[in-house]
């Protein structure tokens, strides 16, 4: 009977410490699942201006560059050559870049992207479901994903040629 | 409004009974001495004489409820007057329930005095009758108010058993460091209750005499950096002006033109100044009365009020004490927190949201959970636990008045500042 | 109890032959006192019937001096206190759970200066979501748990198998004892005195000369009913962050458009939007006249629809089923099944969602025809009569960029704009560009007029024109809701019911006991509660009057220990 009483003891105690850690785990690193850094990213499933619908697995295998924009957005419409001008550069070194247009509707995209000679891949996402998995606050933002599917680093602002494309190198780098 | 105007004078009636017997609690314990009669049979008959008469004005004071509810179409706790009016009542209803199991009216020579001042500071805020904003249109709101108030009124009953408990075994003739701390903290129990009369008092003076500053204050927006003014009525004469403010109009009060001087940058909220100026209002007409007192009667408040207790017995005080306390811990439970659970999850979606009234109560509970767990050990009965319901009370009465004038939040009631 | 068979350090074995487990205070069987400071006691200490806690033993190792930590009820009391702290700290600024888009290591220095940002810097800006602040929580359940564990289980025992022939220094150190002499023999006493005590609610026991008396015994139970509410309680407060348990949105609903609640099947649709405010009359003449408003009821006519099909498939039409309807108000959310919906706030600023304008000769006024027009989501081509409009450019929120051209200022319709390429007879080959704008105030405000004649080379040839309310459709107001779920409630509903019927136990009743022996014509008795002494003296002086023993209630108190 002692016997049982100290592994009793001891079960009550560890579920204790369990629980309490797990409790203290979750205040202090929130429970909000906004992505960080070196997180898996979040998978979508978005209407293209392609007519098709498109999702995050689908790219999986190539670095992705997903950036949330939207053409009421002055930076966002500033940073869209350079967007083209690196989708050119690195589409056939297995790099994706995708454009995800935040709560417009299709006409203004298509106008917009008509207008700015934009060729990349652009997804609608009119209710915001994706700035929601995301965490997105202020626009633009850009994540840069490995091919593994993990976060590599999180852009908030304007980006112009030079960083993007180093940027870039190091997202292909990184694996 | 007939009845709304009814419920009023009950209102009046009440508190007229109260002092009434207030007066006659006090002729029982002091005639005593003076007459030549059997000081037992004279306490006794007083005694009783003093009960009766709260006991009236306890039915006067529900019909103030009863016909206030009726006229005003919801439960009357949702200002601070009906508030206080209530808690006040739920005060004599608790002190009721203790007389019965322990037949000691002596109980009420405290118990009155207390809720005729709890009953005055009701009176000091508006007391017309207001809608209800839609988060207060629930029967929540009479359930939770009246069953948390009257779990504090039990607390209350335990502060004031707790303080006759003090006031009772304190020994005035001992010199030793422990004694002297004693005396003196007792006795500013004994000045914190002047002081609250004083500010009755001073409210009351300058209300009749239809006293009016006014200030204009220059409010900055530290977000946007951009000002506006706002105006600041007083109605006590001005001793501290708000921050950043400028005299618009002010009657002259004994020679004194303008305000004394202005109040600290931190204090730079709207009503800040004003607080201030009442608090310090409370603090010198506090004093005087204080000092009016002793100078009347000649030794400490407590000294002098220590021999009319000398026929109870200090360890019945100490048990009514624990008694109201455990029979109001349940009723505060269930009323303060769980039936706030209920209705905060109804309300707002969330039964619970750190809303400093909501962490206030918190810690009430937790206060006198500790208070609980301390009386159970040796050597915390009595006067320690004694003292231990003199402060839950300050927590109490900081949870219920102390809150909305100072931090505020959700629960703010109309009227409050 | 298994110790007695192992070497003790302390001999516990009690002159009546009853062997104690280590730490015992007051002996399980006769209640004689075993250890020298209760021996010293005048009054005996009658906590848990002095057994040993649980925890008691000889040598402790690390387990068992944890253990022994979070057994102690002055831990707990520390435990307690240090929450208490801790939360009031919390009161002093507000919480920075209170702002919507702070940024608090800015926020709290701007408002509250140099003080505030060290409130900020301590943490205490989020104090009840600190580690701290958890870790105490924890710490006062892990206390709960334990010391409530150590004791309830020895109580139990001991009361169980409350033995009847009580030692002689028990009886006489009891705060309620009487002591006399009665001239018969003690068990016929005893049996006349037997259905007194019951009458009086007691269950009593007698061993020959010796009667135990006892009632609401439950009530001991209590405080660890009690316990076991507020551990159910923790748990559930705990439980609530498990991820899928919990959410809470606060979502827009523009009238008449069933909106997605993410995460979830369902749909719910603002089927009208109601405020009333209180009139002047209604108001307390010291709000009178001072332009105050008050409301009086906001209500939002919801329908809860489930999706069908169609329901993740972009550019799809879900397909929606009703499955209930409910007027909510403040205080009246909507539930179903568990999916809650709480009135939250209201704009009262319309939202356009089509219009129809006519095509109309500037010059004759001759119609050609209506285009229908969706705001939200507009088509590419339109016919009126002989003429086609072509969509060129479409903005939600029509503004002036720095270089004077058109820029869109937010996805919010706001200031819906239109501009299109009309072709048709009458009118150039290549078609003339037309702005459109929908409301009448931007209509005004960037001179649609103006900007079309000037884009058709001077004079207006045509107008897009809303002819009567029929042809525009809009929402006229958007609700925000708060759709929460929370399925840990029950436990919290449940922990809190348990919690308080532990309470009641403990509190409303109060577990009487009364012990007497007559040895040779002397009667001893001892009588111990844990609340009330008040009234079991009176029970005790009602049942000893009855027996003819006449005695003073206030005599009963034991005095040797009295302070008085």
């Amino acid at each position: 009977m002692g016997k049982s009483k100290k592994s009793i003891q001891i079960v009550i105690l560890l579920a204790i410490v369990l629980i309490g850690v797990y409790a203290v785990a979750t205040v202090v690193f929130g429970s909000d699942e906004v992505p960080k850094v070196g997180e898996k990213a979040a998978n979508f499933e978005l209407l293209g201006m392609d007519g098709n619908v498109h999702t995050m697995s689908e790219y999986e295998g190539k670095a992705r560059v997903i950036n949330f924009w939207g053409t009421y957005c002055p930076p966002c419409v500033r940073e869209m050559p350079a967007l083209q001008a690196q989708w050119e550069k690195w589409k056939d070194q297995g790099v994706e870049i995708v454009g995800i247009n935040v709560g417009e509707n299709k006409m203004t995209v298509e106008n917009f992207v008509a207008q700015t000679g934009v060729k990349f891949p652009i997804l609608m996402d009119p209710d915001r479901d994706a700035v929601a998995s995301y965490g997105v606050g202020p626009m633009p933002t850009t994540f840069f994903v490995t091919a593994s599917g993990k976060i590599h680093h999180i852009r908030i602002g304007e980006l112009d040629l030079d960083t993007l494309d180093k940027q870039i190198e190091q997202l292909v780098k990184a694996k | 409004m007939n009845l709304i105007d009814f419920s009023g004078d009950a209102f009046v009636v009440s508190f007229l009974l109260y002092c009434a017997s207030f007066i006659m609690y006090a002729i029982a314990v002091m005639g005593r001495r003076f007459r030549k009669r059997e000081p037992e049979a004279h306490l006794a008959k007083w005694g009783k004489i003093a009960f009766v008469t709260a006991s009236i004005g306890l039915i006067g004071h529900l019909l103030y409820f009863f016909t206030r509810w009726a006229g005003s179409g919801h439960v009357p706790v949702s200002n601070m007057y009906e508030f206080m009016s209530f808690l006040s009542m739920a005060i004599m209803i608790a002190f009721l329930v203790l007389y019965f199991i322990y037949k000691k009216s002596l109980l009420g020579l405290f118990a009155l005095p207390l809720v005729i001042l709890i009953m005055a500071y009701a009176a000091v805020f508006p007391q017309e009758v207001q809608p209800l904003i839609p988060s207060l249109q629930s029967y929540w709101l009479g359930i939770h108010v009246t069953l948390a108030a009257l779990g504090d009124a039990f607390f209350a009953v335990g502060f004031i058993a707790g303080l006759m408990h003090l006031l009772r075994t304190v020994n005035f003739t001992a010199t030793d460091k422990g004694a002297r701390r004693e005396q003196r903290w007792l006795e500013l129990c004994m000045f914190a209750i002047v002081v609250l009369l004083g500010f009755i008092l001073s409210v009351y003076s300058f209300r009749t005499a239809g006293y009016e500053a006014v200030f204009n204050q220059t409010q900055i927006d530290p977000k946007t950096e951009t000002s506006k003014i706002v105006k600041v009525e007083y109605n006590m004469p001005p001793i501290v002006a708000p921050y950043q403010s400028e005299t618009e109009s002010m009657q002259s009060f004994l020679g004194m033109k303008s305000p004394l001087f202005e109040a600290p940058s931190w204090m730079h909220g709207v009503n800040a100044g004003r607080k201030l100026n009442t608090v310090i209002w409370s603090l010198v007409s506090g004093i005087i009365l204080y000092g009016l007192l002793r100078l009347f009667i000649r030794r400490p408040i407590a000294k002098f009020i220590q021999p009319a207790l000398n026929k109870l017995n200090p360890d019945d005080l100490d048990e009514i004490s624990y008694r109201a306390i455990a029979i109001g811990f349940p009723v505060f439970t269930l009323g303060g927190l769980i039936f706030a659970m209920i209705w905060a999850e109804i309300a707002w979606g969330r039964f619970w949201g750190w809303d400093p009234k909501e962490v206030w109560a918190l810690i009430t509970w937790l206060f006198y959970s500790v208070y609980l767990h301390l009386r159970l050990s040796r050597g915390w009965q009595g006067k320690y636990s004694s003292w231990l319901s003199v402060i839950g009370f300050i927590v109490v009465m900081f949870t219920l008045v102390g809150v909305n004038l100072i931090i505020a939040g959700l629960h703010s009631y109309a009227g409050t500042d | 109890m298994s110790e007695g068979s192992k070497p003790l350090i302390q001999n516990t074995k009690c002159e009546c032959g009853h062997q104690n487990p280590p730490g015992t205070v007051l002996c399980e069987a006769c209640g004689k006192p075993l250890t020298k400071e209760a021996e010293a006691q005048q009054i005996l200490e009658m906590r848990y019937d002095g057994v040993a806690r649980r925890s008691q033993k000889a040598n402790p190792g690390f387990i068992d001096k944890v253990w022994n930590f979070f057994s102690s009820v002055k831990v707990a009391i520390y435990l307690i206190l240090l929450t208490l702290i801790g939360s009031s700290l919390g009161t002093i600024l507000p919480q920075e759970s209170t702002f919507l888009n702070i940024d608090p290591s800015v926020y709290y220095k701007e408002e509250y200066g140099q003080l505030g940002h060290i409130y900020y810097l301590l943490g205490l800006s989020h104090t009840y979501t600190s580690w701290w602040f958890v870790l105490l929580l924890v710490m006062i359940g892990a206390s709960l748990v334990i010391c409530s564990l150590d004791r309830v289980l020895p109580l139990y025992k001991a009361l169980s198998r409350q033995r009847i022939p009580k030692h002689m220094s028990f009886l006489t150190r009891q705060r309620v004892v009487y002591q006399g002499t009665v001239e018969q023999d003690g068990a016929e006493w005893v049996e006349r005195v037997k259905p007194l005590i019951k009458k009086k609610g007691y269950r009593v026991r007698t061993d020959g000369g010796t009667l135990l008396a006892e009632k609401q015994r439950f009530s001991r139970w209590g405080p660890y009913v009690l316990h076991i509410g507020l551990i159910i309680f923790l748990l559930a407060v705990l439980g609530r962050n498990l991820p899928g348990l919990h959410m809470d949105e606060h979502m827009a609903f523009p009238e008449g458009e069933p909106v997605h609640i993410k995460n979830t099947s369902y749909y719910l649709m603002n089927d009208g939007f109601k405020v009333e405010f209180y009139t002047e009359e209604d108001m307390p003449n010291e709000f009178k006249g001072k332009g105050k408003v008050l409301p009086k009821k906001f209500e939002t006519e919801a329908i809860l629809y489930v999706c069908e099909s169609n329901c993740n498939t972009p550019g799809q039409e879900p397909q929606l089923k009703e499955v209930t309807r409910h007027n909510i108000e403040v205080n009246h959310p909507l539930n179903y099944k568990g999916l809650k919906a709480y009135q939250f706030d209201y704009d009262l600023t319309p939202i356009l969602r089509t219009v129809s304008p006519m095509l109309i000769d500037s010059k004759t006024g001759e119609q050609y025809g209506k285009i229908d027009l969706s705001i939200k989501d507009p088509v590419r081509e339109y016919k009126a009569g002989d003429y086609t409009l072509t969509l060129t450019q479409t903005f939600t929120d029509f503004g002036l960029g720095d270089d004077g051209k058109p820029v869109n200022l937010s996805p919010n319709p706001n200031a819906p704009a239109f501009l299109f390429l009309i072709k048709g007879p009458n009118l150039p080959a290549d078609g003339i560009q037309y702005f459109y704008f929908p409301k009448q105030v931007d209509k005004e405000r960037f001179q649609q007029d103006a900007i079309n004649a000037q884009l058709a080379g001077g004079e207006n040839l045509v107008t897009l024109d809303v002819l009567s309310m029929d042809d525009v459709d809009f929402a006229e107001s958007t609700t925000y809701l708060n759709i929460r779920v929370d399925k840990a409630m029950p436990f919290i509903w449940v922990g809190a019911f348990i919690g308080m019927i532990g309470l009641v136990m403990g509190f409303y009743f109060h577990h009487r006991r009364i012990w007497l022996r007559v040895d040779d014509g002397t009667l001893t008795l001892g009588a111990h509660t844990n609340k009330n002494w008040f009234g079991l003296r009176r029970e005790v002086a009602a049942i000893l009057n009855q027996m003819n023993i006449e005695v003073d209630e206030k005599s009963l108190e034991n005095n040797r220990g009295s302070q008085a």
